[in-house]
């Protein structure tokens, strides 16, 4: 059976993000358009940790996608605490990109002439101006220093990403997605490109931070066995959403 | 702040565009070294023109001159008397010049003979500087022959044997002076010399105390050539062989008498009143005045000039080579420009998924574009920055560069006899310097226009899907 994505008594209107009707489709050369999501509804509360899971090509990366504002939907309306998102200006959307929301990809996608530190930093380097930057450059260093401590690279903050393994190349991604204190996490496929132990610890400290911090976390996955650390899994097939469950019933 | 961080890593890692300005350094440099040399030879050829000219000149448009000059020059002292440092009034005619060699035969040139005051002349512009002797010592100008060139003439010495009551003592007598006339003349020192290939001196053919036969128009009606004969008393060496090889001075009564346009002893006319005005003074306004003012005394009969204006077409000729150069060598660096275009392209496919993650942590289309412009700016003022350096230090050792190079090759590269320069001439004009610099980085910055703009454009989520 398919169950409706919003469960009963779950308000849209109290969601932190919310999105109705989310359609996409790419175009690839002059005339073939593929469609990709063909309606999506989609709601997280704040403080929730929600899975995404679905076969390759369902549209799980498109819709994190479209909710992190790094694409724009055909159709549908994105809210963000109750405030429509998606039709903001490119500014506003840059913004929110910076201060609402942190990006974890599964290819980490570290800069590579920056040390570790560096890249967690770099939220905050697009953020503020040089003036801001010197201003208040030491706190903004102790404080990054701090966010490699809690992923467990407080050691490796000098070092280049091509010095670090895949799990702390991941450890630094988070540590930058939460260094520039977002309201929600988007992860896509986190432990994608790691072995079974690095993805174990990735998902716990994903799972830790959401509990510790009540952070709204949204993760892209692929493997059950991380999903059902969630909240809830959404499921998706063909571009529509199928199911959504609540962990402990699934 | 980003933007300027990673635009430092960039310039820290990517060797390969630094290598792309390199193109741009040797431009830079390339110019630098061009334009000094240049500006070294225009100098020193202006120095030298203007040393040889007066700063205004006064001249009619008859070869016979005016006889009033005395009246002229009294206008001029009343117009600017102020202004001016000196007058001297010259004979300047067309002539043919023979010298006579020792084995009987004669040489024959065509010149400009200029019957001057030397004491006059002096004192306009930097003649007496360029005076010497056949030693290349400076004399002071003047045209006294010397008496003892006369005594040891040949037939002076037989002269000195003979009793005056000798029937042969006064054709003796004037047969020395025939030999040796009493009459001195400064000669161009090109004309007096001939230059074997691959000697270091220079050969007299018209060594000190030998005579000089001058050929000049007469004044009159019909054309006819007066003939004269002079010793040569010492050489004009200026440097410009325009001159080196054109002028005789000779003295002006000596001149006018023989044209016919004098009396030998003060009275006569003169065809150029030579003004050296006080330094600071505007010399184009002066020269519209007095032009104004010797019109309204005799309509289209005196012509006044600036020692530029009557150098225009050298001087012109000269800034003509000068900026078809730089337009040549401004092409080189635009050709750099076009390597930096290709290289910034190459660096933004290369850089694409780090595009699409700044894009994705909030970086803003102008933030991205901003990297690469200011990574185009910084490579551009590297590059400058270095070839400004080798140029100027090139331009500082140029003439031992040139030596190292002689002794290397076994040949002059730069051949003091050609130029009359003893060093290759150089002048570092700053804002020669500084236009070159702005010139090449704005070159290399809008090279990098382009591929900044293509990165700024990039979608996100193509540039995160970028394999």
């Amino acid at each position: 059976m398919i169950l409706p994505f919003i469960p009963k008594g779950h308000h849209a209107m109290n969601a932190h993000l919310h999105a109705v009707g989310l359609k996409k489709a790419y175009r690839k050369g002059r005339s073939l358009e593929v469609p990709v999501l063909h309606g999506v509804d989609f709601s997280i509360e704040k403080g929730e940790m929600v899975a995404i899971v679905g076969a390759s090509g369902s549209g799980k990366s498109t819709l994190l996608h479209l909710l992190g504002l790094l694409d724009g939907p055909d159709e549908g309306h994105i809210y963000l605490n109750g405030e429509r998102i998606d039709q903001q200006p490119d500014k506003k959307r840059d913004h929110l990109r910076n201060t609402a929301f942190g990006f974890v990809f599964q290819s980490y996608h570290l800069m590579p002439e920056l040390t570790a530190l560096e890249n967690v930093l770099m939220p905050q380097l697009i953020r503020l101006s040089p003036w801001q930057w010197f201003s208040q450059k030491k706190q903004l260093k102790r404080d990054a220093a701090e966010w490699l401590e809690r992923v467990g690279l407080g050691h490796r903050g000098k070092h280049k990403p091509s010095e670090l393994s895949g799990g702390e190349m991941q450890r630094t991604a988070i540590a930058r997605a939460l260094a520039g204190n977002p309201q929600i996490i988007l992860a896509d496929e986190p432990t994608g490109n790691l072995d079974a132990e690095s993805g174990e610890s990735v998902m716990k400290l994903l799972r830790d931070l959401n509990r510790e911090r009540g952070m709204t976390m949204i993760v892209v996955t692929h493997d059950l066995n991380v999903a059902r650390q969630a909240d809830r899994i959404v499921r998706l097939n063909q571009g529509l959403v199928e199911s959504f469950t609540p962990v402990l019933a699934a | 702040m980003y933007k300027y961080l990673l635009c430092w890593r960039y310039l820290k890692t990517r060797y390969i565009a630094l290598a792309s300005v390199i193109s741009v350094m040797l431009g830079v440099a390339t110019m630098i070294v061009v334009n000094s040399v240049m500006a070294g030879f225009a100098h020193t050829m202006r120095d030298r023109l203007h040393g040889i000219l007066a700063d205004v000149v006064v001249e009619s448009y008859d070869l016979d001159g005016f006889w009033d000059w005395r009246d002229v020059q009294s206008i001029i002292q009343k117009e600017c008397g102020d202004l001016v440092e000196a007058t001297a009034p010259t004979m300047e005619t067309f002539g043919l010049l023979k010298m006579y060699l020792p084995d009987g035969q004669a040489v024959t040139r065509q010149v400009m003979v200029i019957g001057i005051r030397p004491e006059d002349r002096a004192k306009t512009g930097d003649f007496s500087e360029f005076i010497q002797d056949d030693a290349g010592k400076p004399i002071k100008p003047g045209f006294e022959v010397p008496k003892n060139w006369q005594t040891n003439s040949p037939a002076g010495h037989l002269l000195k044997d003979t009793p005056k009551d000798d029937p042969l003592h006064d054709i003796l007598k004037q047969q020395a002076g025939e030999q040796v006339p009493d009459r001195g003349a400064i000669v161009g020192y090109a004309l007096a010399t001939i230059h074997r290939p691959g000697s270091s001196t220079d050969d007299f053919i018209a060594p000190p105390g030998s005579r000089i036969g001058l050929a000049f128009p007469k004044s009159g009606r019909k054309p006819e050539a007066a003939y004269d004969d002079y010793t040569v008393v010492g050489y004009f060496k200026s440097g410009m062989s325009e001159y080196d090889s054109m002028h005789v001075y000779v003295p002006l009564e000596r001149l006018q008498y023989m044209r016919m346009l004098g009396d030998g002893l003060g009275a006569g006319a003169v065809n150029q009143i030579q003004i050296q005005v006080k330094p600071g003074v505007n010399i184009n306004e002066i020269a519209g005045r007095l032009q104004r003012v010797l019109d309204s005394r005799r309509p289209m009969y005196f012509r006044v000039a600036t020692w530029e204006q009557k150098q225009g077409p050298l001087l012109e000729a000269v800034k003509i080579e000068q900026f078809i150069l730089n337009v040549l060598l401004f092409l080189i660096i635009a050709v750099a420009g076009f390597g930096i275009l290709a290289i910034f392209s190459m660096i933004v496919v290369e850089k694409t998924r780090d595009i699409g993650v700044l894009k994705a942590l909030g970086a803003s289309t102008s933030g991205v574009r901003g990297i690469f412009l200011s990574y185009g700016l910084a490579l551009s003022i590297v590059g400058c920055g270095a070839g400004m350096i080798e140029g100027l230090l090139i331009v500082h050792y140029l003439n031992d560069i040139e030596n190292v190079i002689n002794s290397l090759t076994g040949t002059r590269v730069f051949n003091p006899d050609i130029y009359y320069f003893s060093e290759i001439p150089t002048l570092v004009e700053p804002w020669t310097v500084a236009g070159i610099v702005l010139g090449a980085i704005a070159i290399a910055v809008t090279a990098s226009v382009w591929p900044a703009q293509r990165a700024s454009k990039l979608h996100p989520v193509q540039a995160l899907r970028f394999e």
